[in-house]
C-alpha cells in the first residue's frame, strides 16, 4: 500500500514535469498554431543553465532558479525573432516556421555538446535527499517540490488566461488573428510573449527534472515526446488539459515500470502507445475546448 | 524506348564508376549512392506529399535489422526473408500512419518521433535478436543462384537499388497519384472538394515511401556486414530532412544535391571543426527556409512548378 501511494506521489511529480512541457507547447501553439518541437531542447540550455548557475557558480536555488528561468525567457524570445518572425512576416506556410525550428533545436543541442561535451553534469538537490514520511504517505523532497511549483503555475497560468485582459487577448488572437488585430491586440507582441513563456516554462521544467537525472545534451528529445504527448491526451483546447495529460502519462509510465515485466528501457514506448490510442480513440484529447473550436 | 535507354545508360556508367574505384573511395560512393535512394523517397513523402516525418531512417533500420535477423537468425532464404521485411515495414507504416494522419496538423511528426526513439531503445533491449548495443556482425550475403555478390558486384545492386527508386518516385510523382499527394499538401480541404480521399492519399504515401526505405535499409545491411543501433539513431534522420530541405524539397534533384552535398561536407569539414559538422547543417537549414525556401536548386533554376 505504501508502495503504491509512493509510487502516485512520484508519478505525480513526473506528471508535473511532462504538464510543465505540455504547457510550453501550450502557450506558443495557441496563439500562433506552431507546433515547436524545440520546447525540449530549450529545456536542454536551461538545464546546463542550471549546471552553470547552480553547480559551478554555487548560486542559492531560488536565485539560481529566477535567473535561468528569466534567461530563458530571453532565449525563447531570441528565438522567436530569428526563426519564426521573419517567416510570418513574409507569409510563409505555417510549416516553415516548424522546421526553421527544428533547425534551432539542433542548433541548440550541438551548441550545448560543443560547450559542454557528451557527459552528464550534475546539478544539486535544492533540498538534499531527504524524505518526508506523515503515515501511508512517503515521498522525496523534490517530488514535493515539483508539485508544489507545478501547482502555482498551473494557478498562474489559469488566473492569466481566465481573468486578466492580456490573458483574453491571447485567447483572442487563438481563436481568430485577424478579428483580435482588428481589436488592436498586437499580434507581433503576443507571439513574442508566447515564445518567451515557453522558453520560460521548458526552463522550469528541465531545472525541476534534471537534480533527478543530470543535465546531458540529448535530453530534449525525449521532453519533446513525452510533452507533446500529454497535451494530445490532455487536449489542446484548455490549460487544464496539459496537467491532466501530464498526469496520466507520467502514472500509466511508472504502473507500468513498477508492475509489468519488461525492460526498463521499453516504458519509453508508453508515451507512442498512448498517443496512437488517443489519436484513434479520442482525437480531441479528454478536456474538449469551451466554446469556439480552436 | 527514350528513358529506358537513358536509364541503362546511367545505371552503366554509375556502375562502371564502381569497377574503377579503390577499397575507401567504394565505401564512400556506395553509402552515398544509398543516401541518395533515401533522400528521394523521404523527397516524396516530405516535399511532395508534405508528410512531416521523423521515421524514414527508422524503415531504413528495420529493413536491415529485418533481412539480417530473418537470414541468420530464422534461416529464412533471401527473396523470402525479403518479402517478409517489407510485410514488416507496411503493418508498421499502417499501424503508424491510420491513427496519425486522421487528423490535420502535425500528430505525424510526433508519432513518427516517438516511432524513432522507440526502435532505438528496441534495438539496445533486443537481447541475443537484435545483439543490444553492439547490434548485429559477422553475417554475409547468401549466394544468389550461385552467384556471389561481393565488391564492385554488390556496388551494382546498390546502383540498381539508387535508379530504381528514381525511377519509381518519378512515376509517382508524375502520375494522378503524385498530383493528388501535391494537392493535398497544398490545400488538403481543396484537394478533398475535388474528389480525392485525403486520408487514404496520405496513407499509402506514408506506407509506400517507407517501404522503399526498408528494401535501401536492406540493400544497406550487406554494405558494412553490420547494423548496430548508433547508425539508425535520429541524428541521421534530422540529417535526411534538412538533405531534403537544403537541396530543394519537392524536387528530385535537390533529393540528389541535398545528398551528395550533405553526405559530402563532412569530409571536408572534418579537419576544421571534427565532429561538430550537425552545428553547421542546422544553420545551413535555418538559413536555406529564410533565404531560399526552395534549397539549392532554387538558386540553379527558376521552372515554374517546381519545388514549392
Amino acid at each position: 500500500m505504501q508502495d503504491l501511494i509512493e509510487i502516485l506521489i512520484s508519478a505525480t511529480a513526473g506528471g508535473c514535469i511532462y504538464a510543465l512541457l505540455a504547457l510550453a507547447y501550450l502557450v506558443v501553439l495557441r496563439p500562433t498554431g506552431v507546433i515547436n518541437f524545440a520546447v525540449g531542447d530549450w529545456g536542454t540550455v536551461a538545464a546546463f543553465g542550471g549546471f552553470l548557475a547552480l553547480s559551478e557558480a554555487a548560486l542559492p536555488w531560488p536565485v539560481g532558479m529566477a535567473v535561468v528561468v528569466i534567461a530563458a525567457a530571453g532565449l525563447g524570445w531570441l528565438t522567436e525573432r530569428i526563426a519564426v518572425r521573419p517567416l510570418v512576416e513574409r507569409g510563409a506556410p505555417v510549416l516553415a516556421p516548424i522546421l526553421a525550428l527544428l533547425g534551432m533545436l539542433v542548433i541548440f543541442r550541438e551548441a550545448v555538446s560543443l560547450g559542454f561535451g557528451p557527459d552528464p553534469r550534475p546539478i544539486p538537490q535544492p533540498f538534499g535527499y531527504g524524505r518526508i514520511e506523515w503515515g501511508l504517505l512517503a515521498a522525496s523532497y523534490q517530488s514535493v517540490f515539483i508539485i508544489a511549483v507545478t501547482s502555482a503555475v498551473f494557478v498562474g497560468a489559469w488566473y492569466f488566461f481566465e481573468r486578466t485582459l492580456a490573458g483574453r487577448s491571447f485567447e483572442a488572437v487563438a481563436l481568430d488573428r485577424r478579428a483580435a488585430a482588428l481589436m488592436g491586440i498586437n499580434l507581433a507582441r503576443v507571439t513574442s510573449c508566447a515564445f518567451a513563456a515557453g522558453s520560460a516554462l521548458a526552463a522550469l521544467a528541465a531545472l525541476l527534472l534534471v537534480p533527478n537525472t543530470s543535465a546531458h545534451y540529448l535530453m530534449g528529445i525525449p521532453l519533446a515526446i513525452q510533452g507533446f504527448t500529454a497535451l494530445v491526451i490532455g487536449g489542446v483546447g484548455r490549460t487544464e488539459g496539459a496537467l491532466v495529460g501530464g498526469l496520466i502519462l507520467a502514472l500509466v509510465e511508472q504502473l507500468t515500470m513498477r508492475y509489468v515485466p519488461i525492460a526498463p528501457g521499453l516504458v519509453q514506448g508508453v508515451p507512442l502507445l498512448l498517443l496512437i490510442v488517443f489519436l484513434l480513440v479520442r482525437p480531441t484529447g479528454l478536456l474538449a475546448a469551451r466554446g469556439g473550436s480552436a | 524506348m527514350k528513358t529506358v535507354v537513358q536509364a541503362a545508360l546511367v545505371i552503366v556508367v554509375l556502375s562502371a564508376i564502381g569497377f574503377l574505384l579503390g577499397p575507401w573511395q567504394t565505401d564512400i560512393y556506395r553509402k552515398l549512392l544509398l543516401w541518395i535512394a533515401l533522400a528521394l523517397s523521404y523527397n516524396f513523402l516530405f516535399g511532395v506529399a508534405g508528410q512531416v516525418a521523423f521515421s524514414h531512417f527508422t524503415f531504413y533500420g528495420i529493413g536491415a535489422y529485418a533481412i539480417v535477423i530473418l537470414v541468420t537468425q530464422v534461416g529464412m532464404p533471401l527473396p523470402l526473408a525479403a518479402l517478409a521485411g517489407v510485410a514488416l515495414c507496411v503493418v508498421l507504416a499502417l499501424a503508424v500512419a491510420i491513427p496519425a494522419t486522421r487528423l490535420d496538423g502535425f500528430y505525424l511528426a510526433l508519432a513518427t518521433l516517438a516511432l524513432a526513439q522507440l526502435f532505438i531503445v528496441f534495438l539496445n533491449e533486443g537481447g541475443a535478436v537484435t545483439g543490444g548495443t553492439g547490434g548485429l556482425a559477422s553475417y554475409r550475403l547468401p549466394d544468389i543462384a550461385g552467384v556471389t555478390l561481393s565488391g564492385p558486384r554488390y556496388t551494382v545492386v546498390i546502383v540498381l537499388l539508387t535508379t530504381l527508386t528514381w525511377g519509381v518516385i518519378s512515376r509517382l510523382d508524375r502520375s494522378w497519384f503524385g498530383r493528388a499527394c501535391r494537392a493535398i499538401r497544398d490545400n488538403p480541404q481543396a484537394a478533398a472538394a475535388m474528389g480525392i480521399d485525403v486520408a487514404r492519399t496520405r496513407v499509402i504515401a506514408f506506407t509506400l515511401t517507407s517501404v522503399l526505405a526498408g528494401i535501401a535499409g536492406m540493400v544497406y545491411a550487406f554494405v558494412d556486414n553490420t547494423v548496430n543501433p548508433p547508425i539508425f539513431g535520429l541524428e541521421n534522420a534530422f540529417l535526411l530532412l534538412f538533405m531534403v530541405i537544403i537541396g530543394g524539397s519537392g524536387s528530385q534533384f535537390g533529393a540528389v544535391i541535398g545528398a551528395t552535398v550533405l553526405y559530402l561536407l563532412p569530409f571536408v569539414l572534418a579537419p576544421l571543426i571534427g565532429h561538430h559538422h550537425a552545428l553547421v547543417f542546422g544553420v545551413v537549414m535555418l538559413a536555406v527556409i529564410l533565404v531560399q525556401p526552395r534549397g539549392l536548386v532554387g538558386l540553379v533554376k527558376s521552372r515554374p512548378g517546381a519545388g514549392q
